[in-house]
């Protein structure tokens, strides 16, 4: 078992603790499933939203897209959060000259996923306290992509939705923030590289991702030809 | 002597057989010297059924006096409903004298004579066949012109023509239509007479409430005789053809938590003129300012005009969007188009910032993980 309380507060004495050791997977395996699960369960609450945002021209398909979006927000965590992050830490070490075995780099992200959790646990929370109170426009035409991007721009811009967007941002950025402070001594402690170094390592892409998140809040997603 | 007394007894007896033929010549000479000189009738032609008059005037050409015993009039159809003169009477000479009788005309349309019969007190009578005609020709009633369609209270004009097809005048005569929930205006109209093939026109105002029959109802007098024709026009309430036509379109609504803002155009696509146009929400939102209502005015065919109304609503999918409009009679109508709007749940408390249970859990989250993060770096 792993001592929680030093990986959350003491990260440099937990990975200090791993240290000439063969990495195990199974524990930051097992962390990353139950993120997976959590973002499953979110989308599964969220997915709701989406099916009274169909229902004009998809009258019936609301669990087809429960079951999709459960699938594609399982996958895109183990994905996202585990395996691409862990990916971008290794390459971007790579520039410092950091040595160590990828899978081990992959454990150490998969133990800083902790905080994310807790974060997708609250931001859940959070959602479904802000879900009645979401006005879901209904889709009539779905040939027409300015129309689906109209749709999405008023679901997006609707005021409770506009709300718990800023909050879970919000919320988000710092348990991302507090994954990232984990990171940091992780890909140390992965890749034989300096704290600084460590630091431009994981700031880049959580920089990367936190700036994207804003983006996407403010501006909303594109859909190909509906501008 | 004795001659000349004979010659007296004889031309005394003479005298006594001879004067009295002379007389009576006299006499028989001055009855044909009685003539009818002018007859004349109210009315001029009669109607099946009618009662009226026949005065006939005659005149002594004679140079004496004539006794006249009794003046009657007799037919075997036509009824004659006034005694006969019976009095013997002297008509003295070149004098004139009229009688008048009262006759019932029950018979068929044609021509009848009536026969005017005088006796003479001493000798010889009079026989005077009068021409009365009866004619069953009532007046003709014509609708010239009425709307299509009549609408629930629209005020429509109808015009009527009235027409005389008689060989006669008739007088007195009078049109009013009538109906079940049906309002005219004027009530009636006084025309009064009409000459033989003439006709009047007259126009009323129709005001229908309900379906039913409209009827025209024309009173008139024939002599002494009333008379009234009527027709029935079927009112059937539907929609006019070329009534006034709002239409909605070019809908927006913009959202301002419970408050919702309305615009779009109304467009008049019939082919009247729609007047005093106004447009609100319904029963089911709460109108706001500054645009609780909003006053468009007069709409041509195919003219439109943009509007803007200001309501606020909970749980409301669709909203009532009321368009009201005059014609020109000053008729209201009113027609509702249901705008579906994105709904404001119940419960839903619209701030505009953040709340603070939610500042308060940012801060909390960002005062444990900056903690946390704090006491990672301070403990290496």
């Amino acid at each position: 078992m792993i001592n929680l309380l030093d990986l959350l507060a003491r990260p440099e004495r937990f990975f200090s603790s791993l240290e000439g050791k063969e990495p195990d997977l199974r524990i930051p395996a097992a962390i990353a499933i139950v993120g997976a699960i959590i973002a499953a369960i979110a989308g599964y609450a969220m997915s709701g939203l989406y099916t009274e945002l169909y229902a004009g021209i998809a009258e019936g398909m609301g669990p087809v897209m429960g079951i999709f979006i459960i699938i594609s927000a399982f996958i895109g965590f183990l994905v996202m959060w585990w395996l691409v992050m862990a990916v971008v830490f290794f390459l971007i070490s790579l520039l410092f000259k950091g040595r160590g075995k990828f899978t081990h780099t992959l454990a150490n992200t998969g133990y800083g996923l902790v905080p994310v959790i807790i974060g997708s646990i609250v931001t859940t929370l959070v959602f479904l306290s802000y879900l009645p109170r979401i006005v879901v426009p209904v889709i009539r035409n779905i040939q027409d992509p300015a129309v689906i991007q109209e749709a999405m721009q008023e679901l997006m811009h609707d005021p409770a939705m506009m709300e718990y967007t800023w909050v879970s941002m919000a919320i988000s950025a710092l348990f991302l923030l507090w994954s990232a402070n984990i990171w940091i001594f992780g890909v140390k402690q992965a890749r034989n590289i300096t704290l600084k170094q460590a630091c431009i390592t994981v700031a880049i892409p959580v920089g990367a991702f936190i700036i994207y998140t804003l983006y996407i809040a403010v501006v909303g997603v594109p859909i190909p030809g509906g501008a | 002597m004795a001659g000349f007394r004979e010659f007296c007894i004889l031309i005394t007896i003479a005298m006594v057989f001879v004067l009295p033929v002379s007389a009576l010549e006299q006499q028989q000479t001055a009855g044909a010297q009685v003539m009818v000189t002018n007859v004349s009738m109210d009315p001029q032609v009669f109607m099946v059924g009618d009662t009226g008059t026949i005065a006939i005037e005659v005149i002594n050409n004679g140079a004496q006096s004539v006794a006249i015993r009794r003046a009657t009039m007799f037919d075997e159809e036509i009824m004659v409903d006034s005694r006969p003169y019976d009095t013997t009477t002297y008509l003295g000479a070149g004098n004139r004298m009229s009688f008048t009788f009262t006759v019932t005309a029950p018979v068929d349309e044609g021509i009848y004579y009536p026969t005017f019969s005088m006796d003479f007190r001493d000798s010889g009578y009079l026989r005077y066949p009068v021409k009365l005609q009866v004619q069953d020709k009532p007046l003709k009633i014509s609708v010239i012109k009425k709307p299509d369609v009549f609408m629930d209270g629209k005020k429509e004009n109808v015009d009527i023509l009235i027409g005389n097809p008689r060989d006669n005048a008739v007088s007195g005569v009078v049109v009013y239509p009538s109906g079940e929930g049906i309002e005219t205006t004027p009530s009636s109209i006084f025309i009064g007479m009409i000459a033989p093939d003439q006709s009047q026109k007259v126009s009323f105002s129709i005001t229908p409430a309900k379906s039913t029959d409209l009827e025209i109802h024309v009173d008139y007098m024939n002599g002494i005789n009333s008379h009234s024709e009527v027709i029935r026009i079927p009112v059937d309430l539907g929609d006019s053809k070329t009534r006034a036509e709002l239409i909605l379109s070019n809908i927006q609504v913009e959202r301002s938590g419970s408050e919702y803002t309305l615009s779009g155009d109304v467009t008049n696509a019939g082919l009247e003129v729609a007047n005093a146009v106004v447009i609100t929400s319904g029963d089911e939102v709460t109108p706001l300012d500054p645009y609780r209502k909003y006053v468009v005015g007069t709409l041509q065919p195919d003219d439109f005009s943009g509007f803007e109304i200001t309501f606020s609503t909970e749980g409301v999918g669709n909203v009532p969007v009321v368009v009201s409009y005059k014609d020109n009679d000053g008729k209201l109508y009113t027609t509702t188009t249901n705008i579906n709007i994105p709904s404001v749940r119940a419960g839903e408390q619209e701030t505009g910032d953040l709340p603070i249970t939610m500042i308060a859990i940012i801060l909390a989250c960002a005062v444990v993980i900056g903690g946390i993060v704090w006491y990672s770096w301070r403990k290496r």
